[in-house]
């Protein structure tokens, strides 16, 4: 039961961000790992929105607008670039893009 | 033209001479012949101007670093003593120049010979000027380095050589124990400069003997005393005007001149020692002599007992003078030193050029015993080899008399044992100088040399005509005070003649050694083939030419034994820890370093985030408090 | 029935992103996002920012994890084959998880924040559209134009990445 306070709130953000966080380091799939990424971002929103609530401003609001529209664009820009890639290289394993290595 | 201005020109003129034969001259041998004559022309005259004028105690420095409180700069201090000594560096060095003009005709690399003259007269120059130790130092060891130029000018020659290394590497030994010196001089005094030294003991300071002794380490190199007299001999490998010029005159009288310099930071204990390295050094020098058969290294010893006597009577120190009802404390032994560091420097060099004369006229024939019956065939160079051949030994009259009387009152009126064992020093300098002159001069000829001897030119006899004068005149209280002027009477002062009754003693004692001495080499040496004593004492002689060789064995073992094993050690040390674990080490873990670091570079994207993952830990720390920066 | 709807609701986001974490299949786990983002557009409500859960809905759910299934099934992964995984990231995984734990139960761990109860019990003005619309063009417009560009930009990245650069050769 998590209480229905800014720490509750907060708390589901930090759980959020720490799933979005394991997916990132544990996925192998490019495209999942994208998918993490973007729920890093929102629960990143959650706080902000949770924090603006509890102090009675509206700026955290705001900048969740900005937020969602960055991640807008990163998604587009990085799903291109992923396009891209896996004309090249017929693959999106994450381990296996590793043509820089040493 | 001020004083100052006038002794820089003084001091730079060979310097310049020296920089434009290096760069220019070296295939054109008159030119740079020229060249290093007008220097020491200018020298020479620049250098009586100064010493004949009024001007003394005109300080001009210019300061070269600074590094904190510690300063060097290069500056001027000129009074009475470095008068006198440039007086004498600057008519010997003139007499040098015009004799190797003529001695050294034939030598096709006389260009290189002129310029090693040009850098030591700036060099030795610098040493007369010089204001501070660590000035005197720096030119110290250009003045050894000198010294190398010019006894390797042969070098083609293996002799010569190893003659020119083992100067500089014997003059080294000892100026590490002048670095001491001069470290420790700087750091109990925070100067080392001679004035500031010189107020510094006036105001009390307290001086342990180790300072003067560290510092007479440097003259014991380059004044050749036991033990390291050994690279003075060997020097003779040396052009003769070299050896007249440096190691005669002026750059073996260095060392004296340093020990006058800092005559104030003298105590008791450092006297003695010094005193008695003199006159073992003295006597020791006399009885080698005995045996040679060159003539360069007899003059050569010769050198060595002189310089021995100089030694002694710094050694002896100051004498109480009795004036009227009260006592003056007089400097005597710097007076005595000085003294006959003067008369030593003519009549020696007399005597060193005029064996250049003997040797140039036989053909570079330098083994006494091919000599012979020169008397009718060089008559200048006998007449002057005879005056400076009597001023050596005492001859009353000559300058050499007056100066060694002086030594041996002090020597009487202070330690009558050190006065025994320099009058048998002196027996024995008559004994071996009459030997090398009989055997010389006199008698037949008996080599091809000395049969075609004839007089070299007037480049030749000029300057023997010069130094024989000064011979004759140089000692007598008249010529200071009434032809010079009185301008040296800083020094000339300082001298203590006998009066009353230890005159009569000493006069007589001086006679009688002169006599002995005289006496006992023309009875035993007529004027033959080989040497009389080796025929009658083979003992004797052997036991006396073995003193001479019994140093250079010493040093040899000790080399071989001792210090290459050392050296053997330290290479392997240092291959295992310098080299292998410091170095090589070093590089290993810069390279295991980098090695780690490219191993990061996986190219992997899933890697990248991992290291994502440890900075956002690291940032969480930092907003924890549990790490801060 | 504040704390019942928000732990419903929070639990079924954390369930639906663990869901993204976890499923194999990239179609499924991008249809699990789906939900999540449906339960943060919940927890959106709850917080009374009516409007943010509109947009959010609108533009992520809508646009973003569309664009998401377009390109997994444009992609044919289903190829892929399941390699073992090799002991090191085995090890660095059971690290990382264990880290990611420890980091979210400090949540707990530390001290309350303090909030005013009075702010708390006000009603929240997330909802209000023109309060909104009156921070964005104000205080906000520079933001929001510098947003503008970056929405070209990638508009501009998009089309010049996706381009099939043929006939480079003559491009010397």
């Amino acid at each position: 039961m998590i209480p229905a306070t800014l720490d509750g709130h907060l708390l589901v953000s930090g759980a959020l961000f720490a799933l979005g966080l394991l997916g990132v380091l544990l996925r192998r799939n490019t495209l999942v790992v994208f998918m993490c990424l973007e729920l890093v971002l929102v629960a990143s929103t959650v706080a902000l929105v949770a924090f603006s609530r509890y102090n009675g401003i509206l700026d955290g609001n705001v900048f969740v607008f900005f937020i969602l529209t960055v991640a807008a664009a990163e998604v587009a820009v990085g799903l291109a670039i992923i396009v891209a890639l896996f004309r090249r290289r017929q693959t999106v394993q994450v381990d296996e893009l590793n043509s820089l290595r040493n | 033209m001020s004083p100052a201005l006038l002794a820089s020109g003084v001091l730079l003129a060979p310097l310049a001479a020296a920089a434009v034969i290096a760069f220019g001259l070296r295939r054109a041998p008159g030119a740079a012949t020229a060249v290093a004559l007008l220097a020491a022309v200018l020298v020479a005259v620049g250098s009586l101007v100064l010493a004949l004028g009024p001007a003394r105690d005109f300080t001009a420095s210019v300061e070269l670093l600074r590094l904190g409180t510690f300063g060097l700069s290069l500056g001027l201090k000129f009074d009475d003593l470095a008068a006198l000594l440039l007086a004498i560096v600057g008519i010997v060095g003139l007499c040098v120049h015009v004799f190797s003009v003529g001695y050294m005709r034939e030598d096709p690399d006389r260009a290189r010979y002129f310029g090693g003259l040009a850098i030591f007269m700036f060099s030795m120059l610098g040493i007369v000027f010089a204001d501070s130790l660590l000035m005197l130092f720096i030119f110290w060891e250009l003045v050894g380095f000198s010294s190398w130029l010019l006894i390797n000018h042969h070098f083609q020659r293996t002799p010569a050589a190893e003659a020119s290394k083992k100067a500089f590497i014997v003059n080294r030994v000892g100026d590490f124990g002048f670095l001491l010196g001069l470290v420790w001089c700087q750091a109990q005094f925070g100067t080392t400069q001679l004035d500031a030294l010189a107020k510094a003991v006036d105001g009390g300071a307290v001086v342990a003997a180790g300072l003067p002794l560290l510092l007479f380490c440097g003259a014991v190199g380059k004044s050749a005393q036991l033990p390291l007299h050994v690279w003075l001999p060997d020097a003779m490998e040396g052009p003769t005007p070299v050896s007249a010029l440096i190691h005669a005159a002026t750059m073996v009288a260095a060392g004296i001149y340093l020990l006058c310099r800092i005559h104030f930071l003298m105590v008791p204990a450092a006297l003695e020692v010094i005193l008695w390295t003199g006159t073992i050094t003295a006597l020791y020098a006399a009885l080698c002599a005995v045996t040679q058969r060159d003539i360069k290294k007899v003059l050569a010893y010769s050198t060595l007992s002189q310089l021995g006597y100089m030694v002694a009577a710094f050694g002896l120190g100051s004498l109480k003078v009795a004036h009227g009802d009260h006592h003056h404390l007089i400097a005597a032994g710097v007076g005595a030193a000085m003294f006959h560091l003067t008369t030593h420097a003519f009549f020696k060099a007399l005597l060193f050029l005029g064996a250049g004369s003997v040797i140039h006229a036989c053909h570079h024939e330098q083994d006494i015993f091919k000599m012979g019956g020169l008397a009718r065939r060089l008559p200048v160079t006998f007449t002057t080899f005879t005056i400076g051949v009597l001023s050596l030994i005492g001859m009353p009259g000559l300058a050499g008399f007056f100066s060694k009387d002086a030594i041996l009152y002090l020597a009487w009126a202070k330690h009558p044992g050190v006065f025994a064992v320099l009058a048998l020093t002196a027996v024995l300098t008559a004994f071996y100088m009459v030997r090398l002159w009989r055997i010389t001069f006199l008698g037949a000829a008996r080599g091809e040399g000395a049969e075609h001897a004839h007089e070299g030119g007037p480049a030749l006899t000029g300057p023997l005509i010069l130094l024989a004068v000064l011979s004759v005149i140089g000692g007598y209280g008249w010529f200071y005070s009434g032809l010079l002027g009185g301008r040296f009477d800083g020094v000339i002062d300082s001298v203590v003649h006998p009066a009353g009754a230890d005159h009569t003693l000493i006069l007589l004692t001086s006679v009688a050694v002169l006599v002995a001495g005289a006496l006992g080499a023309w009875l035993l040496y007529p004027a033959a083939g080989e040497d009389a004593v080796a025929r009658r004492a083979p003992r004797l002689f052997g036991l006396l030419g073995g003193l001479q060789a019994s140093f250079d064995r010493a040093y040899g073992a000790y080399v071989a034994k001792v210090q290459q094993r050392l050296a053997m050690l330290l290479n392997f040390l240092e291959q295992i820890f310098l080299a292998g674990l410091i170095v090589r080490g070093l590089a290993g873990v810069v390279g295991l370093l980098g090695l780690g670091a490219r191993a990061l570079h996986v190219g992997n994207a899933n890697a990248y985030a991992y290291w994502f993952l440890l900075g956002l830990l690291a940032l969480w720390a930092f907003a924890a408090g549990l790490l801060s920066f | 029935m504040g704390e019942l709807t928000f732990n419903l609701l929070a639990w079924f986001t954390l369930l639906s992103a663990a869901g993204v974490v976890i499923n194999r299949n990239a179609v499924n786990a991008a249809l699990c996002l789906l939900l999540c983002l449906t339960g943060v557009a919940g927890l959106f409500v709850v917080l009374e920012a009516y409007l943010l859960a509109f947009v959010l809905l609108l533009v992520y759910a809508g646009a973003v994890v569309a664009l998401f299934l377009f390109i997994v099934m444009l992609l044919d992964t289903s190829g892929a084959p399941r390699a073992l995984p090799r002991r090191l990231p085995l090890i660095a995984r059971v690290l990382a998880g264990g880290l990611i734990a420890s980091g979210v139960l400090s949540f707990s761990a530390r001290a309350k924040l303090p909030v005013s109860e009075a702010v708390a019990a006000a009603p929240g003005i997330g909802g209000a559209l023109k309060p909104y619309a009156y921070q964005l063009f104000t205080t906000y417009l520079l933001p929001v134009q510098i947003l503008g560009f970056l929405l070209l930009a990638a508009m501009i990245g998009v089309i010049v990445l996706s381009k099939k650069f043929e006939g480079l050769e003559d491009v010397k």
